[in-house]
């Protein structure tokens, strides 16, 4: 039965670490087939792809892909990111990183890598929850949800992700959640495409720590939960602020053109020296 | 046909809460896991549309249904689009 109709997304996945070790119901295995459907609408070479994680639960997936991977350092994977970008332009550099990831220890990383506007695709999965060491709080979790550092549910207002990074200078911005597929593989396939620093958040469920937590136990709560809160940002532009305490507010938030950095070191370097940057490395010959 | 893979589902009952046209049900015996897996119940409502495929966190489910061509042009895709091989 099996050899009769394969699934469509296990020939780019390493099949002999099948099943993942996710928990039940968890997004991060939707986005894997959601980025696979939106790199096969976006017509790329699979093999030109290089996938960049740091430390999480999301940071696994690249070790279930088939193709070049690296898992690096926590909140550092968008650095390691920019210098295979720039070392070897024609790649495609994808990066997997989570809330904690990429907004906390490497806030920094991710704002200045939107600045600079380097061709990176991020797709950043928000859990709401540090969910691999135990249910910490994130700077994503939304105002008065409960988790093991918060017992009494936390004060703090979180990050808006997707607008910080359209703010910081990116080129491409959205946030979609898991439960709309269609426009979250349009998106990954417009940020494939995208020239420069094109930022995916994706709004996930955690059913085991941010679920057990907030009454929310199965994944089929969550995602209802998920898909109740969901406001469009045509929609949000029309609201008021009081009104969208709690919402997801989903979306493209930037889309525009700008001069790309390795593009600019390149001229740079042809205006100075007379040719491409690699031309007059010290380490051509190892090329 | 719908294809559900026993080994890889882990029984999060996504595809049943995200079927547009509630083609999947539960069935009430346990496998030998313990997972409760979801069956194909109503086939002749399927309209090809492979939100349940992505959907998937466990890429379990594959559908094959020869309905709707004009959605169902990706059916047979190509997996590697490069060329060349590696080996």
């Amino acid at each position: 039965m099996e050899q009769e109709s394969p699934n469509k997304f296990l020939p780019y996945m390493r099949k002999d670490r099948l099943p993942h070790i996710f928990c039940t119901g968890c997004g991060n295995g939707t986005i894997i087939s959601a980025f696979l459907k939106g790199m096969q609408k976006a017509e790329m070479d699979f093999e030109n792809i290089a996938m960049v994680s740091g430390i999480g639960c999301s940071s696994r997936i690249p070790g279930y892909m088939e193709c070049d991977s690296l898992h690096t350092t926590h909140g550092r994977a968008l650095s390691f990111a920019t210098g295979l970008k720039v070392s070897n332009p024609d790649l495609d550099v994808v990066v997997f990183s989570g809330d904690g990831d990429a907004a906390s220890i490497g806030g920094n990383h991710l704002i200045h890598a939107a600045r600079k506007n380097i061709d990176l695709t991020v797709i950043c999965i928000n859990n709401n929850i540090y969910g691999m060491t135990g249910g910490q709080i994130s700077p994503t979790s939304p105002k008065g949800s409960i988790g093991t550092t918060a017992p009494y549910g936390t004060d703090d207002y979180p990050f808006k992700l997707a607008e910080l990074v359209a703010a910081a200078g990116a080129t491409y911005s959205a946030r979609w959640t898991t439960v709309q597929i269609d426009n979250l593989v349009g998106s990954i396939k417009k940020a494939l495409k995208n020239p420069g620093f094109s930022f995916v958040e994706v709004a996930s469920q955690c059913p085991t720590y941010f679920g057990r937590k907030n009454k929310l136990r199965t994944p089929t709560a969550m995602a209802v939960t998920m898909k109740m809160n969901t406001v469009f940002k045509s929609e949000a532009d029309r609201m008021r602020e009081k009104d969208l305490e709690g919402k997801i507010i989903v979306g493209e938030f930037a889309d525009k053109q700008r001069p790309d950095y390795t593009d600019n070191i390149q001229k740079l370097s042809e205006a100075k020296s007379g040719g491409k940057t690699l031309r007059y490395s010290a380490y051509m010959d190892d090329i | 046909m719908i294809y559900i893979d026993e080994n890889l589902c882990k029984g999060c009952h996504l595809c049943v809460f995200m079927c547009y046209k509630n083609v999947y049900a539960i069935s009430s015996k346990p496998n030998k896991k313990g997972v409760l897996l979801p069956y194909v119940k109503f086939e002749e409502r399927c309209t090809n549309c492979g939100v349940c495929e992505v959907v998937c966190p466990d890429q379990a489910i594959t559908v094959n249904v020869n309905k709707n061509w004009w959605v169902g042009e990706d059916t047979n895709f190509n997996p590697k689009f490069s060329t060349g091989k590696k080996e």
